[in-house]
């Protein structure tokens, strides 16, 4: 049932608004000024598309809209804040703005192991929601709850990470592996579940948090990379394929090295150093570190040698990994669908797609890619001129072309306004775009 | 009559402000008239008897033969010698509007339909003016709104820009009826070469701004399948995206297909001579475009369905059209004699 939450009216953005009128000299027709619409602060907002059944958002006027299960196509979701980050989850997604108000984080999807925190029912006090159909605010137990900032959220397969700037970072949902960087309970019921647990303990502050499908990374400032959760593929990179239940610094070939950032979604694992190296860790079954070993988990993070460039930016999906140079170039290797026509299903060492797919042509040279992201069979690439391009498996209309089916090689999407991030989930995402004037 | 040996396609620059058929009919008068003017054949002769009073006198007449022009050969009995030409016209373009315009003579028309199934692109400058509304999206119509346009910079046009161009180049890919799903699709869009090949709305290929000194902007649109009126109304949505308005001054086209400004006639120049020399340039640039748009759509157009007899009659007669070409090229001055 939709809580009967009031939202602001939809404003036109075409239509300009009727300002102030003066008699034009030459003609005496009335001089039409449109104002309302700073100039300086272009408008704000999320868009999202994808399977629209698990509630993973839902429509905020679909008091009067029927109600659909798919989205095929980016639909803008209202929010009153502006939203600085968000990360799609398997089922859910959670939405941050970086403001100094109470509420910071909005949640929504599946929340049968309190991924999205304690929602209360309003219809019995004591008992909380298992599906949130709206962005509905996740309470955090700050204790500086008007000065801290979030900074980043990120989601797995059943938990999720928010990252403060002042306080550390909190983890709820699922911690059946220790993914919640908590010691693991027995029988412990996630369901309708209170805790959310804080993170100090690292060598200096977090500046980065990824969820992987049931393990959590933590990069610091220091440029190390902490890991917890399952460890059966390898994917922790701590030397064993036990499950960890307190965040452990990584060693192996990272070890020293002053990682930028990391990422992963899946059971893979990358990170990126700032000299433009590529390490990789965790499962390899689908070829994703088949350069460097036969194995099909590798539990020690080792260094990828590729002959690309240097690298600025690393996605790592569930069967596929994508990695942008610094020239601006993208490469993609692993299994599935992986931008370069259907013929190219698999391989071990990166290819990489033509630039003039991402719309650089002769006409426009300038143009280049600016970030990656991987969801777990698809993904997206997001350009200089604020375009958005995704490829790979369309689950349920995911990408957001408006057709359902798979996508062989990049494919604009057209979204109303400038993009500026996305994320990417199993079978939904969600991009914040910014309006043009 | 037949063809005099004029025959292929060729370039004119249309002036605004006529309509493009007062320019064909201006084009094929002055043609006749040239063709007309050339010197003719000299009448036949014929051997007649003719009267002649006897040298003897008294009324006795005697017949003397005498080789005349037979009076069914003089120029005021037969008329000129040609009426009409068959010129036919290629992309049009609208009273207001100028540029390149496209034009075929005798067998060059048959070219003219397989131009336009290669479906390539035409550029245009387009002129645009801010803070002005009108109803018909020019600056000659009727003003329906006036509004300010000092909020509007060169970088926020060129985000509208970049919309547009994203837009429509997903409906390339859309109306190309290619299936996405084979890796001949990937390689035609990595090269760039997916264009519709059948009928489609209009499509921007590439847009971009020349210049930009408010209230006047110029852009340079790509096109295809368009009229002058949509671009017009282009440039009326881009004034309502810029939250102001626009109204288009100037629609000129640079380009259509493989002719460019450089190959059309101007007005000065719509003479036999010049116009054979244009013909005689074009040709081989127009030949291998259509042999490369046939090749490298093989399997999507319509020629595909087309048996061997049928494919290798339309080769043929393309053959044809450049033999004549040739021919024309090296019977210059001179009129052919044709039954």
């Amino acid at each position: 049932r939709i809580k009967g939450q009031q939202l602001p009216p939809r404003k036109r953005l075409l239509a300009p608004s009727r300002g102030q009128r003066g008699l034009s000299a030459e003609t005496g027709l009335p001089l039409t000024r449109s104002f309302g619409y700073c100039p300086s602060q272009p408008r704000h907002r999320c868009a999202s598309q994808g399977c629209l059944y698990l509630g993973c958002f839902v429509k905020p006027d679909s008091g009067w809209k029927k109600p659909r299960r798919i989205q095929p196509t980016p639909y803008r979701l209202e929010t009153e804040d502006k939203i600085s980050s968000a990360a799609c989850g398997y089922g859910f997604t959670l939405l941050a703005s970086n403001t100094r108000d109470i509420t910071k984080v909005w949640g929504m999807g599946l929340n049968k192991d309190s991924q999205l925190g304690f929602q209360r029912s309003r219809r019995d006090q004591t008992k909380a929601y298992e599906y949130v159909l709206e962005p509905s605010p996740i309470p955090l137990p700050l204790e500086k709850p008007q000065q801290t900032r979030v900074l980043q959220v990120s989601c797995g397969r059943a938990h999720s990470l928010v990252l403060t700037d002042s306080e550390g970072v909190f983890t709820m949902g699922n911690n059946s592996y220790g993914q919640c960087g908590r010691k693991v309970v027995e029988d412990e019921i996630y369901s309708g579940s209170h805790l959310i647990h804080q993170l100090k303990e690292f060598d200096s502050r977090v500046v980065q948090v990824v969820c992987g499908q049931d393990h959590s990374l933590f990069r610091t400032k220091k440029g190390s990379v902490y890991a917890c959760g399952w460890g059966a593929d390898g994917q922790t990179g701590l030397g064993h394929y036990d499950i960890t239940s307190v965040p452990t610094k990584l060693q192996g070939d990272i070890a020293g090295v002053n990682i930028i950032q990391v990422s992963s979604y899946g059971d893979c694992c990358l990170a990126v150093s700032d000299e433009g190296d590529v390490f990789g860790w965790g499962n390899s079954e689908y070829l994703q570190l088949a350069s460097v070993t036969e194995t099909t988990q590798v539990n020690v993070p080792r260094h990828l040698p590729f002959k690309i460039g240097k690298v600025k930016e690393a996605a790592c999906g569930g069967t596929g990994n994508i990695v942008l140079t610094e020239e601006g170039n993208v490469f993609v290797w692993g299994y599935g669908i992986l931008g370069k026509g259907p013929n190219l299903t698999e391989t071990a060492e990166p290819e990489m797609i033509p630039p003039s797919l991402f719309g650089c042509s002769d006409f426009s040279p300038d143009t280049r890619v600016a970030h990656v992201r991987c969801g777990l069979s698809q993904f997206a690439a997001l350009t200089n001129r604020g375009e958005l391009f995704v490829w790979g498996k369309n689950l349920r209309g995911c990408l957001g072309t408006g057709r359902m089916e798979d996508q062989y090689f990049p494919w604009r999407v057209t979204v109303p306004g400038e993009v500026v991030d996305v994320a990417c989930g199993v079978d939904h995402m969600v991009s914040m775009v910014r309006s043009f004037t | 009559m037949a063809a005099p040996g004029l025959a292929g396609l060729f370039a004119v620059y249309k002036p605004a402000g006529v309509a493009w058929s007062r320019v064909r009919e201006a084009l094929e008068t002055r043609l006749l008239r040239e063709l007309n003017a050339a010197p003719q054949r000299a009448p036949r002769q014929q051997v007649r008897f003719l009267p002649r009073p006897a040298p003897e006198g008294g009324g006795a007449v005697e017949l003397v033969a005498a080789s005349v022009p037979v009076l069914a050969d003089h120029p005021l009995v037969r008329g000129p010698r040609f009426r009409k030409l068959k010129i036919g016209a290629g992309h049009r373009l609208d009273v207001k509007a100028s540029g390149v315009f496209v034009l075929g003579i005798g067998h060059g028309n048959k070219l003219l339909t397989d131009l336009y199934n290669c479906h390539l692109t035409k550029v245009y400058t387009v002129g645009g003016l801010f803070g002005k509304a009108t109803d018909d999206f020019s600056d000659t119509g009727n003003l329906i709104e006036k509004t300010t346009f000092d909020h509007i910079t060169r970088e926020k046009l060129e985000r509208i820009l970049a919309v547009i161009q994203g837009t429509n180049q997903k409906a390339l890919l859309m109306y190309s009826n290619i299936d996405m799903k084979t890796q001949e699709a990937y390689e035609l869009a990595v090269k760039g070469l997916i264009r519709p090949m059948g009928k489609s709305p209009p499509i921007i290929t590439a847009i971009r701004c020349l210049q930009f000194a408010l209230p006047e902007f110029q852009l340079e649109i790509h096109c295809l399948h368009e009229t002058q009126q949509y671009l017009r109304k282009v440039v009326h949505e881009i004034g309502l995206e810029l939250k102001s308005s626009a109204v288009c001054t100037q629609v000129r086209r640079t380009r259509d297909g493989v002719f460019t400004v450089d190959d059309a006639l101007p007005r000065t120049q719509w003479n036999l001579q010049s116009i054979q020399e244009a013909i005689r340039n074009c040709q081989l640039k127009v030949q291998t475009e259509l042999e490369k748009t046939l090749a490298a759509h093989e399997e999507n157009s319509p020629l595909h369905q087309l048996d061997g007899t049928q494919l290798s009659m339309l080769c043929r007669s393309l053959r044809e059209q450049h033999n004549t070409a040739e021919s024309c090229q090296r019977g210059d001055g001179q009129q052919k004699e044709r039954g």
